[in-house]
């Protein structure tokens, strides 16, 4: 309670909301896990907004994306008896899965797949988010993501767009952009260190 | 490549998006239980989430709840209980609209039908009061002196035909009508119309000229509701009409 005395009224409040959503998570994966019938209803309306957004952004289709939603809480909820309710990041968890359903879906049209794509398989499986920032997801810190994302340059953001949301390897970009690699390396990292140096401010603030 | 240089490749390693050969360093740093390297990669998945949320707001469409959720066999309630409320008021505003309509109708009908019976009424009178105003209507009085109704007048006029005013006169009856007759002097009875009585009065118009001279006695008989080709007995009216 002194802390909140201390604290700026918004941040405070901000803290609350964090604390509060965290404990609405973890209670939700163990209602899930639980197979309570309204646990699913709850995970929808919790995520399913976020989750077909993105996924509409990358398939860039709505019929398609009610499939991909429909695949990623189906995948969620046949999976979720592996994911740890107490320390794991649900939100994250649940739109990762969405993510990579949505670039699969790219892949296998594009026919990137046969090309010996990297299976995404892997890449989210429930353990990887137990000892995840459970504030992934928080309102701030996706404000100050939000802000970075401004602050990059068109190149920075292009490499970064192609990267989350076409599901690119870097090679793949340098052959989209017809730049050298090494280029869109560069661009890729330094894109990367503004998003990551916004996070980290708004941690030690 | 040391953890160090590891750190700025775990967002695009947790996005699929590394070559394998960059991909399989990173695993092997992870498969060694790397302190530093796991917790790269968990701050990396954090941050690509955050990424993911950055996409434009979609709203989805109802039906794909629906359709998760019974996919998973959980009863979705939805808003299917506001739409069978909805169709059951349509349906009470309907029938209520329906019987409204009809009742509209009708009460259409009955006006339109006491429009017309009282357009006819005022034709009637308006006719009954030529006939009483012409100078050549010649008046015949009935039932005089008669102890029983009907009484009242008869009016005759060349062109105009034959009124017949009566008081007292009760109804016909159920499937009855009172018909009027000009019987010619030493002549058959002619039929001249049918006509009912209110309860108390008749009145009975017989439009067109007549041979006034001709005519012994104008009489009324009750009759069947078509009417008949001759009188059935007893007259109930017998005007003399004198010469």
């Amino acid at each position: 309670m002194l802390l909140l005395k201390i604290l700026p009224a918004g941040l405070a409040f901000a803290i609350l909301q964090v604390a509060l959503r965290l404990a609405d998570d973890a209670d939700l994966a163990r209602r899930l896990k639980a197979r309570e019938p309204k646990a699913m209803n709850d995970l929808y309306d919790r995520y399913g907004r976020l989750a077909y957004s993105l996924i509409c952004r990358i398939v860039r289709n709505a019929s398609t994306a009610e499939d991909l939603v429909q695949e990623t809480f189906l995948r969620v909820w046949n999976r979720v008896q592996s994911f740890d309710a107490e320390r794991g990041a649900l939100g994250a968890w649940v739109l990762t899965v969405a993510r990579n359903r949505a670039i699969d879906h790219l892949r296998s049209v594009d026919g990137r797949m046969e090309a010996g794509a990297i299976e995404l398989d892997h890449l989210e499986r429930p353990g990887l988010f137990a000892k995840l920032d459970s504030a992934a997801l928080a309102m701030d810190r996706v404000r100050r993501l939000k802000s970075a994302f401004e602050k990059l340059t068109p190149t920075q953001r292009q490499v970064i767009e192609l990267a989350y949301y076409e599901g690119m390897s870097q090679t793949e970009m340098a052959e989209r952009l017809k730049q050298p690699l090494g280029t869109v390396k560069t661009w890729t990292r330094a894109a990367l260190k503004v998003l990551r140096d916004e996070l980290a401010e708004a941690a030690i603030a | 490549m040391t953890c160090q240089e590891l750190q700025e490749m775990f967002e695009l390693y947790a996005l699929g998006a590394l070559e394998p050969a960059e991909k399989a360093e990173i695993e092997a740093h992870l498969a060694r239980d790397c302190d530093n390297c796991r917790q790269a990669l968990s701050a990396a998945l954090a941050l690509n989430a955050g990424v993911f949320t950055l996409a434009t707001s979609v709203k989805p469409p109802r039906r794909l709840k629906r359709r998760l959720l019974t996919s998973v066999g959980v009863h979705y309630p939805g808003w299917g209980w506001v739409w069978a409320l909805g169709a059951l008021c349509l349906l009470v505003v309907a029938a209520w609209l329906g019987v409204e309509e009809r009742t509209r109708t009708y009460e259409l009908a009955d006006a339109r039908r006491a429009l017309l019976e009282s357009d006819g009424e005022r034709d009637r009178l308006t006719q009954a009061l030529q006939f009483l105003s012409d100078p050549q209507t010649r008046p015949a009085s009935f039932g005089r002196g008669q102890t029983a109704p009907p009484r009242g007048y008869v009016f005759l006029h060349p062109q105009m035909g034959v009124l017949l005013i009566a008081s007292n006169l009760p109804a016909a009856g159920s499937g009855k009508t009172y018909e009027m007759w000009v019987i010619p002097k030493g002549g058959t009875p002619q039929p001249a119309g049918l006509f009912q009585s209110d309860g108390t009065r008749g009145l009975h118009i017989l439009s067109g000229p007549v041979d006034v001279a001709a005519i012994g006695t104008i009489a009324v008989t009750i009759e069947p509701a078509a009417g008949s080709a001759t009188p059935t007995m007893p007259i109930i009216i017998a005007a003399p009409i004198g010469s």
